[in-house]
């Protein structure tokens, strides 16, 4: 039933990588765009707080194909982007696509940020103010670390869903590993096995991912249980 | 002699509720000036105005400047000046012992780091703790936390140490470790201003005890006159239910 793995291996190895690519491109957009976007949503002016949730809001309630579409005819038209090609896609394809991703991922990060600030106590704040420190320092050095800490599950989570959404990318023209194993199937006139090959692959990434964020969560736990986690 | 702190004319109030009605005292440096009264008293905000933790209206005078009206950036460089301690400690979970105590004064450049952490292990073996430096907070008891808080706020070598409840949230048998660190530092010739509960503390360390009563400086003297010669009736019916 696999025996088409001899042949088609390489194609599998390519979307792989691709999907790795624009997920880590994703993952990246996502985490700069939540700080940001959580920073201009806990501001004290109205303006930025009001926008902050805009885009929150309107990221949330609207599908991630139309988004990445949107993205991709909207960006494709404004820039003129060199038809490059990595691992069989065009990078015109591929920065429009991860930059939607991004997108879509830093609305949801930002709100994970958001309950991991709200989680940490006031008095570390006022224990960081008092000693002089500003209001950016107590909020980099104090405040995240242990909000990052305290919603790492959550982000890992976050991660996940990108890694698996990142399939959307299809519709773009991005040979990620869903095309491939589509594209696969399309010549054997046989769907169902390179799929579950696909579905194999990404299991094996996000694993790997939870498994990787589990390890970083005993780490950073360690300082606060005195070693029992 | 010029006071260190001149409070005139405090104010605070959430919405209708006025919680310190035209607050008025100084402090003298090297003085001790110890806040009792009743919970809700007001007690705890006034000191917190002081670090402006608390937004008020009025006049707090430190370094010829108004605490309640100078700029974010003149308000940092105050606070340096201003060691807090809080009920709940407030030490940085993710930092160390060490960490806790070398970070602002490395970060805010008040020392050089290798002066920071020998200056630390310093005020470390003062609270009785120094084979505690590369422990997390969290490994601590309360008693020790509030010790490790002492040290960390007086890392930026202020000119005076505020104090908000230090004993409250602690098991009874860690108050004494506690309270023998803030004599000791009374002693050293620490400005001082404490509220608290523990009367015979108060009463031994004060210079000048104010007694605070729904949001107002109802009674003030020394801890003789507070303690046993004050005839002021909320103050004997509150001193008569606590000790």
């Amino acid at each position: 039933m696999f025996d088409f793995l001899s042949k088609y291996y390489p194609l599998f190895f390519c979307g792989t990588a691709q999907t790795v690519i624009i997920s880590l491109i994703g993952v990246a957009i996502g985490i700069l765009l939540g700080l940001i976007v959580v920073s201009m949503r806990m501001s004290d002016f109205k303006v930025l707080s009001w926008l902050a949730r805009c885009y929150v809001s309107i990221v949330r309630g609207t599908p991630a194909m139309i988004q990445v579409m949107l993205i991709y005819y909207s960006l494709s038209k404004l820039l003129e982007l060199p038809d490059v090609s990595i691992l069989g896609s065009s990078i015109a394809r591929i920065i429009p696509g991860s930059i939607a991703l991004g997108i879509n991922s830093g609305a949801y990060t930002a709100e994970i940020f958001r309950s991991g600030i709200i989680s940490v106590p006031k008095g570390q704040t006022e224990a960081g103010l008092s000693l002089g420190l500003d209001e950016l320092t107590t909020m980099t050095s104090i405040v995240l670390p242990q909000a990052v800490r305290n919603v790492l599950p959550a982000l890992c989570n976050e991660f996940i869903s990108l890694i698996k959404e990142s399939s959307v990318l299809f519709y773009i023209g991005v040979q990620d590993l869903t095309a491939q194993a589509l594209g696969i199937g399309g010549t054997l006139y046989d769907f169902v096995p390179p799929l579950i090959v696909a579905a194999i692959i990404y299991f094996i990434l996000t694993f790997l991912l939870s498994q990787g964020v589990s390890v970083l969560e005993k780490k950073m736990g360690k300082k606060y249980s005195n070693g029992i986690v | 002699m010029e006071p260190l702190i001149n409070v005139i004319g405090l104010k605070k109030s959430y919405g209708s509720n006025s919680v310190l009605k035209n607050i008025e005292f100084k402090v003298y440096p090297k003085e001790k000036v110890v806040l009792i009264g009743p919970s809700g008293g007001g007690k705890s905000t006034l000191l917190r105005c002081l670090n402006r933790l608390e937004e008020c209206e009025g006049e707090i005078e430190f370094e010829g400047k108004n605490i309640v009206s100078v700029s974010s950036k003149e308000l940092q460089v105050l606070r340096r000046k201003m060691g807090m301690v809080f009920q709940q400690f407030n030490l940085f979970p993710n930092m160390t012992v060490l960490e806790n105590i070398t970070f602002a004064p490395v970060k805010l450049k008040v020392s050089e780091p290798k002066e920071a952490e020998r200056y630390a292990h310093e005020l470390l073996r003062q609270v009785g703790l120094d084979d505690k430096a590369d422990a997390y907070p969290q490994s601590l008891s309360g008693g020790q936390q509030q010790r490790v808080a002492i040290a960390r706020a007086l890392a930026m070598k202020p000119e005076v140490m505020l104090f908000d409840e230090p004993t409250s949230a602690l098991d009874p048998e860690m108050v004494g470790d506690v309270l023998d660190v803030m004599r000791r530092l009374a002693k050293s010739g620490m400005t001082m201003i404490i509220v608290t509960h523990e009367m015979s503390f108060a009463r031994d360390v004060a210079d000048k005890v104010l007694f605070m009563d729904q949001g107002r400086i109802a009674d003030a003297g020394d801890a003789d006159y507070i303690f046993y010669k004050s005839e002021n009736k909320r103050t004997r019916e509150f001193l008569s239910k606590v000790m």
